[in-house]
């Protein structure tokens, strides 16, 4: 139990601090844990733990940077900082970060607890699904990200077809045979997600930062309770925002900012006479119901199917694979250790980190004042110590070299990195699924399956629905 | 308490203190560094000294088991840890390491079990789905044998592409939740493995066993499982045709059955090693303590060790099955049957 608390504890402090880091957040910070992990691999449901109060810290911990400095720790925190930001100027800071914390906190609890202390009861899905529905189920997570995450469609599509290509780098599973590896043997084996992750999010993600410029608030006056009780009088708000994001994560491959934004979207819809932007509290509690709900949900698919329910969600699901964790497989579903150590650290971590951050609101607000350039090189090393993780020689610098220049190329032409990552991370399941379907099943025995066709029908929906729709956000 | 701040120690103070190296040639999570690191973990009591991990993947676990060769062999302090697929790809794959170029410190001579369906006749007219991929070449092949007799290797690829569906593309555990699911007709696992995953389903009367390869024996000879008697492939062959098993694909399936399975887990060092004689010693010792010997079979069944000059004794008659028929008759199955690369290396009959 001792050991159990303390991987609780280590998690709960590396993910509060990767949270309150500018421009890190829990993508980041799950990203810089794959040189460590193996050390879990003796005890891996103390990763397990470890890894899961990571999660739930750093989405708490992301939302003051973005209410104290304008820059969200991570992009689900950003539509926190439009009017959270402006709060913290007039000097509310902790009326802002205290009605924030209750939020997630409620909302992580609630969620949680419906999400990993139901899962065993779940995981009766792994044997109603078969080949068909999942490989229809993958289906939907490309298209949910290629169309609904995005404004720009036909950037998604190409994002995810070059992350379905690089995903294809390596061995013909038909043939062994070597395939787009250019001769290559290192490329043999596939390229690895630490060069990919790292390149597309952290290093552009923490270069951002030494050219993102703060006004850093501080805390005039000691409002945490009124914020407590802001959360209280907008129950309803931060119920509708955690529902939000409860079924964005629901949702295969889409999370994070999506879930945030449609949830201050509904907060200003719900207050038409209200402004925001300004230092609405409204603005604040709407998007923060639903970051926490998200994470919590978003595991259903990543555990059960394999299919990760947002871009932490597929860096998660690598780093479980170094414990000897597969997920969507009946290992998983039978292993109530697996499940009841996810729980602790969840739960654990969200109750936790609220009491921090409620108690320790004025120091943890003066790490934010620390300047930048202090973390970057710690977390450039950190970042670079793990994408060598793989051989430990130049070739994973390459690596980490190209996709670092492909991460910073997405970001400024808008390329959504998310879609990438996510159709790299579902490229092997793609095929794989597609070689099953195509050799198990005819045309004939398809047709008669109800979710398989609901499935598809759903993909064509959103195809046409697509085309449809005006007034889109980017969530890229 | 104590666990983790033994592990946070090791972790701050081995790359200081560390006496051997064991190279795995996958990342770690996979089914041979577990083994390893079980390994590991038992084989210090017993020699007195540090074993760090040093993990070498890459792809088919080729890479780790080339450098050992290239390179690391050289260094007394190195064991390298190589699995069945190594096995596999040295008779038809471009690969630096060779056997004979090692001594063995241990290795787990071991057997893969089948099962199929109870619904399901193997022998039947519908073909028998099965997941395939390069690691079940030797399933393939006693499908193959079972379902067709014996024929000539041309026959056989006929044979084997009416009676068996090659489902490729699935990795482990969606194998074993297709065939839970009723998607896979047939399904394979180690024994240890097998015991977890497919025996429920046996128990429940939704599949039944169907064969296993054997366990080899000195004497080039493959004898009955005790875990799992009766269902030996050649057994089942001769209830079910009156005959032995006679034809070029069966030495063929003879070569790559013992290749992966004698092979399955082994710990080598370079020749010459003058640690050897210490790490056997302390092999020994591992194999009489009861409480290391569960802590392996747990990972990969119930098994004895092969230690010392036995291996060796073991890779001598491995050797025995490579002929240039055999080899030739297995490159042309994996191209033509499986659809998989394989290339014929003249060397290795030399």
């Amino acid at each position: 139990m001792i050991e159990m608390v303390a991987a609780l504890m280590g998690g709960v402090l590396y993910g509060l601090i990767i949270g309150i880091v500018p421009s890190a957040g829990a993508t980041t910070g799950l990203i810089a844990l794959f040189g460590v992990i193996s050390y879990f691999a003796h005890e891996p449901y103390l990763g397990v733990i470890f890894l899961m109060a990571v999660v739930a810290a750093s989405t708490t911990g992301d939302s003051f940077t973005a209410i104290l400095l304008g820059i969200p720790g991570a992009n689900s925190a950003a539509a926190t900082m439009v009017d959270g930001f402006p709060l913290a100027k007039q000097g509310r800071a902790s009326y802002a970060i205290s009605a924030a914390v209750t939020t997630s906190t409620v909302n992580g609890l609630i969620w949680g607890c419906l999400v990993f202390l139901l899962f065993p009861w779940y995981t009766n899905l792994i044997m109603i699904l078969g080949i068909p529905e999942l490989w229809a189920f993958t289906m939907l997570a490309l298209a949910t990200v290629g169309f609904l995450s995005t404004k720009n469609w036909i950037r998604s599509i190409l994002a995810i077809a070059f992350g379905i290509f690089i995903g294809m780098v390596g061995t013909d599973p038909e043939t062994n045979e070597a395939r787009y590896t250019l001769g290559w043997f290192y490329l043999e084996d596939g390229i690895q997600i630490m060069a990919v992750a790292a390149g597309l999010f952290a290093i552009p993600e923490l270069t951002k930062g030494l050219f993102t410029k703060s006004q850093t608030a501080s805390i005039v006056k000691d409002e945490v309770l009124v914020g407590m009780k802001a959360v209280w009088e907008n129950r309803w708000l931060a119920m509708r925002g955690g529902f939000i994001g409860a079924f964005i994560g629901l949702l295969p491959g889409l999370g994070g900012q999506m879930a945030d934004w449609m949830a201050y979207g509904s907060a200003i819809a719900a207050n038409p006479k209200e402004e925001f932007g300004k230092g609405n509290i409204k603005g604040v509690i709407g998007p923060e119901g639903a970051n926490n709900s998200q994470k919590a949900t978003s595991m259903i698919t990543t555990v059960l199917f394999g299919i990760p329910g947002a871009k932490f969600a597929a860096i998660l699901m690598s780093l479980f694979m170094y414990l000897n964790f597969e997920m969507g497989t009946p290992v998983i579903a039978e292993d109530t250790k697996f499940f009841a150590s996810m729980t602790f650290g969840f739960l654990g971590a969200t109750v936790i980190v609220a009491i921090l951050c409620i108690v320790l609101i004025r120091p943890i607000c003066y790490i934010t004042s620390v300047p930048y350039i202090y973390y970057f090189p710690f977390l450039i090393a950190l970042v670079v110590y793990t994408s060598m993780q793989y051989t430990g020689g130049w070739e994973d610098l390459a690596m980490l070299a190209i996709f670092s220049i492909i991460g910073f190329t997405c970001k400024y032409f808008k390329f959504s990195r998310p879609a990438m990552l996510i159709g790299y991370i579902l490229a092997e399941k793609i095929e794989g699924l597609t070689l099953q379907l195509t050799g198990l099943y005819t045309l004939e025995t398809l047709i008669i399956r109800p979710i398989f066709m609901i499935l598809v029908i759903s993909i064509i929906v959103i195809f046409i629905y697509s085309f449809m729709r005006k007034g889109k956000i980017d969530y890229a | 308490m104590r666990k983790l701040l033994t592990a946070l120690f090791i972790f701050a103070a081995t790359p200081a203190v560390a006496d051997y190296t064991m190279v795995i040639p996958q990342k770690p999570g996979g089914g041979t560094s577990q083994w390893a690191q079980i390994v590991a973990t038992e084989l210090e009591k017993y020699l007195g000294e540090k074993i760090i991990l040093k993990h070498i993947p890459g792809a088919r676990e080729i890479p780790g088991f080339n450098k050992f060769h290239n390179e690391l062999r050289f260094d007394d302090k190195t064991i390298m840890v190589s699995n069945g697929g190594n096995g596999v790809s040295y008779l038809n794959e471009q690969v630096d390491y060779e056997y004979s170029d090692y001594e063995s410190v241990g290795l787990m001579n071991l057997n893969i079990i089948t099962a199929h369906q109870k619904i399901h006749d193997p022998y039947g007219d519908k073909p028998t789905s099965f997941s395939g991929g390069g690691g079940k070449i030797p399933e393939g092949i006693a499908m193959t044998i079972l379902k067709c007799g014996n024929m000539t290797t041309e026959n056989y690829i006929a044979c084997f592409k009416e009676k068996v569906n090659w489902i490729k593309g699935m990795k482990g555990g969606s194998r074993r939740l297709a065939f839970k699911r009723g998607e896979l007709d047939g399904t394979r696992d180690n024994p240890a493995a097998f015991k977890k995953h497919v025996q429920p389903s046996i128990d429940e009367g939704q599949a039944v066993l169907w064969f296993h390869h054997g366990i080899l024996q000195t004497d080039g000879s493959h004898a009955d499982d005790p875990n799992y008697p009766g269902i030996q492939m050649e057994n089942l062959f001769y209830d079910m045709y009156k005959e032995a098993p006679n034809s070029e694909l069966y030495d063929a399936y003879k070569l790559v059955k013992s290749f992966r399975d004698g092979l399955q887990k082994s710990l080598w060092v370079n020749k010459g090693n003058p640690n050897r004689d210490k790490l056997v010693a302390a092999m020994h010792e591992l194999a009489n303590n009861s409480e290391s010997v569960a802590a392996i079979q747990k990972k990969v069944g119930n098994y004895d060790w092969l230690i010392g000059e036995a291996g060796d004794a073991h890779v001598r008659t491995l050797k025995t099955f490579v002929t240039e028929n055999a080899l030739k008759t297995l490159v042309e199955f994996n191209k033509e049957a499986f659809g998989i690369k394989a290339i014929y290396k003249p060397e290795l009959v030399k």
